[in-house]
């Protein structure tokens, strides 16, 4: 190899080293929190014995989110239904289909979502509209006589069950 | 498929004129290993460019925020300690590089005419990296960040008349809080560097007007072996800047770039506690870089304070700036030039002087104790650090031991370490079944913090 094309290589092979080295933590240190999921903390929502077995009742509780280098608190809410067997059964109060917040309908006995006409049965199963699998159900707990759930949402819109 | 690329644009562009301007500058007297010293600053810059941009991301510029979100980037981002340290080290390593490359263009004389204006430009330069290293040191609002940066406003307010107004205006109000913040932040990303960018491009773009300075005369005959090498450099006369002065800046990049990520991986740099303005006991100790002046400092008292504080800087910077035009000596050699040569001795010396009187005092205060030692590592082996802390390291369970030493005195210590619950009641901390030495070592050590 000619002296002239040695030097000229090794002065881009140095330089594409540096750049190699830094390039891959500096990706990481840009994506990484973004993928970073903060496991919630079981939250208290009350007490089973305030429900009453095939009236739904929406309960709200506080979580605190990482956001970064704070924690904050949000209030979230959740459809509680108490079984005839005293178990209790926990949704997601967002709609499968894109996220809306639905209610009950005492008059129907039924999960209606205002947006665009969704409708669950009091065990989340759809029974029109467009949503694309039923109510998302959330870990519950009865533990010395109070309700807990665990905070956590889902991706709208698809047929299977995605955790975000 | 680049050569392809390259002709393409260079149909259209007119590309091969520009690169034979950038690449094919003569060098007087050949290339050499001392002219990179320029480019390594250069590289340094862009790294600190790189660097700073990507801790930008996650870093937050409010008192409220800005210490928990580098605790955020050095505990919970990957790789944020490691391109922090970058940052850090980055620093450091450009202080150096400028340094030298001011020292090598002293020595060779490369600041005389023509290149007065390169000169000026470049100490512009350099203090515009001393900027940015006072500016930077303050935003991870620590009690170091803090301290150092309040002693240092706190200087200008030695110059007369102007002194109080000047401290309000680069503290933005009369107290060291958000407003200074704000302000250092955006003179540290957006001011500094944009100015810095911009004095860069006149600095080589003066370069290439005038050219580079080379070796010195190269007729001189300074001893046989010069007149050697006068001889041989005379013959590959002037040699173009391309490839090989480029490839030997590359080399020395590569070298800068491995000892700066050496640096960053094997010497962290841990954050002190956040900043507190209510704690006036912390004593901070600036950058290795400052610390000869910080020494010199100690020097001074009373009515020759002001000497240090900003006389001594201000003419020190005025005759950095006006060299050219205080040094008339038209020589180039460093032999035909011996009163700037012995100046320069006596500069070197005195810097390098101060810096190590003040590493010596500094790193022979705490901790050579032996017992303090023992009791130093029977705090590490018994775990205290699950509950407390000392200096940002530790958990926050129990109290911050970073100051014990100043408010206890050893008998408290010794009874609190025999029984906790007996000397405060109501404390969590076990009893731990110590020997007399065992105690008396880390009681030692407890005393030693402060």
């Amino acid at each position: 190899m000619e002296r002239r094309t040695f030097l000229v290589r090794m002065t881009g092979f140095i330089m594409g080293l540096i750049g190699l080295i830094l390039s891959i933590p500096l990706v990481g240190y840009v994506i990484s929190p973004a993928f970073r999921r903060h496991p919630q903390d079981w939250a208290e929502t009350g007490s089973p014995d305030e429900l009453t077995v095939g009236i739904p009742r929406e309960l709200s509780y506080v979580v605190t989110l990482n956001d970064g280098w704070l924690k904050t608190t949000a209030t979230k809410s959740v459809w509680a239904v108490r079984q005839p067997d005293g178990a209790v059964t926990v949704f997601s109060p967002l709609c499968t289909h894109l996220g809306c917040g639905y209610h009950w309908d005492s008059a129907d006995l039924t999960f209606k979502c205002p947006c665009h006409g969704s409708i669950y049965n009091i065990n989340g199963k759809v029974l029109a509209g467009p949503a694309p699998r039923p109510l998302d159900r959330l870990p519950v707990k009865v533990d010395n006589g109070r309700l807990f759930v665990i905070y956590k949402e889902f991706r709208a819109g698809t047929p299977r069950q995605i955790e975000l | 498929m680049i050569q392809a690329v390259y002709q393409w644009l260079d149909q259209r562009l007119r590309l091969r004129p520009i690169e034979e301007m950038l690449l094919n500058e003569p060098i007087p007297g050949g290339t050499s290993w001392v002219y990179v010293f320029g480019s390594a600053t250069l590289f340094l810059f862009l790294l600190q460019l790189l660097t700073g941009m990507f801790l930008a991301i996650y870093y937050a510029p409010t008192p409220d925020h800005a210490y928990d979100s580098v605790q955020f980037i050095m505990s919970s981002v990957t790789f944020g300690a490691f391109v922090r340290g970058l940052h850090h080290w980055g620093a450091s390593a450009m202080v150096v590089a400028i340094g030298l490359h001011m020292l090598q263009v002293y020595l060779y004389g490369a600041y005389k005419p023509p290149r007065e204006v390169m000169w000026m430009v470049g100490v512009a330069l350099f203090l515009l990296t001393l900027a940015f290293a006072f500016s930077g040191y303050l935003l991870p609002w620590d009690q170091k960040a803090y301290w150092a940066t309040q002693i240092g406003i706190n200087m200008v307010g030695t110059v007369p008349g102007i002194g109080d107004a000047l401290v309000r205006i680069i503290r933005g109000g009369d107290h060291l809080g958000a407003l200074t913040l704000t302000r250092f932040f955006a003179l540290h990303i957006l001011f500094l560097p944009l100015m810095t960018l911009g004095l860069i491009a006149l600095h080589l773009f003066i370069l290439r007007r005038v050219g580079p300075a080379g070796l010195f005369e190269e007729r001189r005959t300074v001893g046989k072996s010069g007149a050697v090498r006068a001889e041989r450099r005379r013959r590959i006369a002037s040699e173009p800047f391309y490839p090989r002065q480029v490839f030997m800046d590359a080399v020395v990049m590569g070298v800068v770039f491995l000892i700066v990520v050496g640096l960053a991986i094997g010497l962290p740099f841990p954050l002190a506690d956040k900043a507190n303005p209510s704690d006036t006991s912390f004593k901070p100790i600036p950058e290795w870089y400052f610390l000869f002046y910080y020494q010199g400092l100690k020097y001074v008292h009373g009515p020759l304070e002001p000497l240090a504080t900003w006389i001594l800087p201000a003419v020190f910077y005025a005759v950095l700036m006006f060299l050219p035009f205080i040094d008339r000596n038209p020589a180039r050699h460093p032999v035909r030039r011996p009163t700037a040569i012995l100046i320069g001795i006596f500069f070197l010396v005195g810097v390098f002087g101060l810096m190590a009187v003040s590493l010596k005092e500094i790193y022979s205060v705490p901790t050579t104790e032996p017992s303090v030692v023992r009791g130093q590592e029977l705090y590490a082996k018994l775990q205290c650090n699950g509950c407390h802390r000392i200096h940002g390291s530790g958990g926050a369970v129990g109290p911050d031991l970073s100051y014990e030493g100043k408010g206890r005195d050893r008998n408290w210590l010794i009874r609190h370490f025999k029984d906790p619950q007996g000397v405060s009641p109501g404390s969590i901390m076990p009893a731990f079944s110590l020997t007399v030495s065992e105690l008396d070592d880390l009681t030692n050590y407890m005393l030693s913090l402060r």
